[in-house]
């Protein structure tokens, strides 16, 4: 069976009888309106040592109705059960935007054309269909390799998936029904002793790393072998030398470099975040609607790019959360600031360009905007030539701490691992690496990215919005040359 | 009376898990609703910007066969049968790939109070009333020359476990949220709370306060890097407060010998005055009787006199759990500390700010980190109405500035706790809550190394 036929919503025709429901329970009351429903299902195999092996699947559909009335937003969610739900869901979206009237000048959205289509993603191997014998053989594998050495205390390492059926339709006529479907892994290590405590992770050490993308995923990922690295890393962690402080040239690692741009790149081109929309929760930024097209944000090494049409990330989709079709746009270019993350709303209240970026948390949240694909292009070379680059410095790779402020200027990041580099040779592993800085004096003090053979995408949960919901985007980069950082700051 | 209610009915959700754990299939079965009705004014600048009216329902049933546990969920109550027999399927498998005995079982019945958590001030808080409070703060932070952005909000939630063993527990509770930062140039301050009560909240008085101190902490100077006798205010000493989990006070970690509990348990590592424990029966926070295994919940001494304590435990973890079972998603489950409450103490804010020579007032941190555990150490900002503190009064405002700092180290030096306590909630904690009052202690260290 193909991967993407499952669920009660891979009909197109029944799904769409739902949509023309809550549509035709506001047509001609509300100015605009726009409906997402949505079926979810998400199987889980998270194994810890010594622990119950945690086995889930849960599944989820839903309504989320979104009206304009009188230039007010109301937005009402509820679970499916018949189509009567989604007209009541509608009925409630209409009365909160009443209820909320009168307290400012009323939106107007710019012109929407309808726009209509299908999207799948691309997979190969239904994660859906692999036998628990598979998925456990693979965890035990991981589990044994990576907690091998005795001072290995905590090992855990987890498969999962998720496929969802989402149908957008709105007011304009835009009718959409695109499939996602998620594969993901991680390994997590913790090693005690010595006084010390330290982690690893693999693949990425944000609730691992997830893909666009079906078992394939987690096969392309030579789980067990990178397993045992880890482990063995954070045995050696414990007597590792603690790392300096000071100021240094560094070489970050892809994993880490691309946490860098979710916070400072991603969550400060959010539009509706520098219009203060999320003063009181997420917060703001020191990018202002003035600063798109002028402000020298990094080196002329550094263009970041939003782009959801590259397939096989947890940021690529068609359509974004409001039916805008995705397109490839620059955010930063040649250091200078070209394009904010937006969406309907924050373009209309500001006149700059619509980036397609409003993405919500299944069918229970309001589109937001949040991130989409949004890497760091390549530049050229290779890892060993960037530290060659380098001359002497340091070597640093995947998160273990992040912190910034809200307006995403002042940030504290540590590494799980760095590595001296002496001549352009890595050496001495290092524990407890920290640095911080400012955002934009950082990205101008890059010097070089490495090319796109260096290249890594990973996958990112990241939460906003009241209440807080969940987003899912992807971030990638090539290892970067940052001179003059001050590190040791923990 | 009011209109406002939880999703379902007590009669449905209770008819709907116990229906669920009778259907056998496995050797035992725990099944739990989880249903929540929340409306949210959220507004900014001159706007309710994003009005929500959000429905969840989500039957959880976790089946066990020969210690071994599937759970499957769903949002729809007709597939609930479908879900007890996919959740004993999987347990079965997980068994047969085993081979051997597992761990996993579902709790037993105990014997329990459900206390009254439903307030009725709170279901009649409703768009009208919201949209209110939040034109008031919106026209007021305008007329001072600032802005205002805030959520207000009113939420009921259901609850019901029902297991094969007996277990049959249902409780209902509403929850009013409200939060708000102004803005005045330079100047910001921010406020939130939760409780059960919309009438606890005091929105209207928080929003006085808010402005006033937004105007105040106009005009900031960056504060020198070093380290501060300090006097954090209660949502400061709450982000603090929120790290004992990670730091050691959970049972996952005190079994694979990491934190606090497994290292220091009985030593003291805070100041005497500083007690916490979690208590899911106190009146502030977020309390609710039991946790999704159905295990009622015990209050946990977490410091106690600054002593360490107990860790908080699911079933999973410990033979007679506390519960503290969690709802973990994109992580592997493991129990969490979720009405964490500090006792407080005599003074006033005022009074612990009339102590200091010299020093900082902090009313919040920002984007905080784990960085040691080992060493309690976590990084963040301090973030909107912070002071300088000379002799002891406020004077000028400060800019936020990055901290790097041992938990412990700095609770070991609390010499003063306030009498007023403030709820914030735990990030991704279902009906999670820390309570806190403001504190005074020493040695708080700004900048970097």
């Amino acid at each position: 069976m193909s991967a993407h036929r499952w669920g009660a919503l891979a009909d197109d025709t029944a799904a769409r009888e739902i949509v023309e429901v809550a549509l035709d329970a506001v047509d001609g009351r509300a100015e605009y309106a726009d409906v997402r429903l949505v079926e979810a299902e998400e199987t889980r195999v998270y194994r810890q040592l010594g622990a119950a092996t945690d086995a889930r699947v849960e599944h989820n559909v839903g309504i989320g109705v979104r009206v304009l009335v009188d230039g007010v937003w109301g937005f009402a969610a509820l679970p499916l059960a018949d189509s009567v739900d989604a007209a009541t869901a509608a009925r409630r979206a209409h009365a909160l935007a009443v209820a909320s009237a009168g307290t400012s000048a009323p939106i107007r959205l710019p012109a929407v054309e309808a726009r209509s289509g299908r999207y799948e993603t691309v997979v190969e191997q239904d994660p859906f269909a692999v036998s628990e014998d598979e998925r456990h053989g693979l965890l035990s594998a991981a589990l044994a390799a990576a907690s091998a050495p005795r001072e290995v205390v905590s090992a855990q390492a987890g498969v999962n998936a998720k496929r969802q059926h989402r149908h957008f339709g709105s007011s304009v006529g835009s009718r959409q029904h695109q499939h996602f479907v998620e594969t993901g892994v991680l390994v997590l290590v913790i090693a005690a002793g010595h006084g010390d405590v330290q982690r690893r992770s693999y693949p990425n050490s944000f609730h691992g790393d997830t893909g666009a993308a079906g078992w394939e995923f987690v096969l392309g990922r030579d789980l067990v072998t990178n397993a045992a690295r880890v482990g063995e890393e954070a045995v050696a962690l414990l007597t590792a030398p603690v790392a300096p402080s000071g100021t240094a040239d560094v070489v970050i690692g892809a994993q880490q470099l691309s946490l860098q741009i979710h916070e400072s790149a991603g969550h400060a081109l959010e539009l509706d975040r520098m219009i203060g929309d999320e003063a009181n929760f997420a917060g703001t930024s020191f990018i202002g609607v003035e600063d798109i097209g002028r402000l020298r944000y990094g080196s002329p090494a550094v263009t970041i790019t939003s782009d959801p049409t590259v397939p096989g990330t947890r940021g690529s989709f068609a359509f974004d959360d409001e039916g805008t079709p995705a397109r490839r746009r620059a955010l930063v270019e040649g250091g200078v600031i070209r394009n904010a993350l937006s969406n309907l709303d924050s373009v209309a209240r500001t006149g700059v360009a619509l980036t397609g970026a409003a993405r919500a948390d299944g069918w229970a949240y309001p589109p937001v905007c949040f991130a989409t694909h949004v890497h760091l292009e390549p530049g050229s070379g290779s890892l060993d030539e960037l530290c060659d680059r380098l001359g002497d410095g340091y070597y640093i790779e995947d998160n273990r701490s992040w912190s910034i402020d809200e307006r995403r200027l002042n940030f504290q990041f540590g590494t799980e691992v760095a590595y001296e580099v002496r001549d352009g040779k890595r050496g001495r592993l290092l524990k407890n690496f920290s640095y911080g800085g400012i955002t934009p004096r950082f990205w101008n003090s890059v010097e070089a990215v490495a090319g796109p053979d260096e290249a890594r995408t990973f996958g990112y949960p990241c939460g906003k919005g009241e209440p807080k919901q969940w987003s899912f985007l992807s971030h990638g980069a090539a290892p970067a040359l940052v001179r003059g950082l001050r590190i040791g700051v923990a | 009376m009011t209109g406002f209610s939880a999703p379902l009915s007590a009669e449905r959700a209770i008819a709907t898990v116990e229906s669920a754990a009778r259907a056998g299939g496995a050797d035992q079965v725990e099944a739990t609703l989880l249903a929540r009705a929340g409306e949210y004014t959220r507004f900014a600048g001159d706007r309710v910007h994003q009005p929500q009216d959000i429905t969840e329902v989500l039957v959880r049933v976790r089946a066990v066969v020969d210690g071994h546990a599937g759970t499957v969920s769903t949002s729809r109550l007709d597939r609930v049968p479908d879900a007890v027999r996919s959740a004993a399927a999987l347990a079965r498998d997980l068994a047969r790939v085993a081979g051997r005995p597992g761990t996993a079982r579902v709790g037993d019945p105990a014997p329990a109070t459900d206390p009254d958590l439903w307030h009725e001030d709170t279901a009649a808080f409703d768009a009208a009333a919201r949209v209110g409070l939040a034109g008031r703060a919106m026209r007021a932070a305008g007329a001072a020359g600032g802005s205002a952005a805030g959520m207000i909000g009113r939420a009921a939630t259901r609850i019901a476990v029902a297991t094969s063993t007996g277990i049959s527990r249902h409780a209902v509770a509403t929850e009013a949220t409200g939060s708000l930062t102004v803005a005045t140039g330079t100047g910001s301050s921010q406020w939130t709370d939760l409780h059960r009560s919309s009438g606890a909240l005091r929105t209207g008085a928080a929003i006085d306060t808010a402005i006033a101190r937004a105007l105040a902490s106009r005009g900031r100077v960056e504060p020198a890097p070093g380290t501060y006798t300090v006097v954090l205010g209660p949502q400061a000493t709450a982000e603090l407060l929120g790290f004992l989990g990670v730091l050691g006070f959970s049972g996952d970690l005190a079994a694979a010998g990491v934190g606090v509990c497994a290292t220091r348990a009985g030593q003291a590592v805070a100041s005497p005055l500083v007690t916490v424990a979690d208590d899911a029966h106190h009146p502030y926070g977020l309390p609710i009787p039991f946790d999704v295994e159905g295990t009622p919940k015990t209050r946990v001494p977490l410091l106690t006199g600054g002593v360490v304590g107990d860790p908080v435990t699911d079933l999973a973890t410990a033979t007679h759990p506390t519960g503290h079972a969690h709802t973990a998603r994109e992580a592997a489950p493991a129990p969490v500390p979720a009405n964490v409450v500090m006792d407080p103490g005599q003074a006033t804010e005022a009074e612990l700010i009339s102590g200091v020579e010299r020093g900082v007032y902090v009313e919040r941190f920002w984007y905080t980190r784990l960085v040691d555990r080992q060493a309690s150490t976590i990084t963040g900002v301090s973030r909107d109405a912070c002071f300088r503190i000379t002799d002891g009064a406020i004077a000028e405002p400060l800019a936020g500035a990055r901290f790097t700092q041992s938990i412990f180290d700095f609770l070991a030096t609390v010499d003063g706790v306030g009498d007023v306590l403030q709820a914030q909630p735990i990030m991704n904690v279902w009906n999670g809550a820390v309570s806190a009052p403001a504190v005074r202690g020493h040695g708080f260290r700004f900048g970097v190394a």
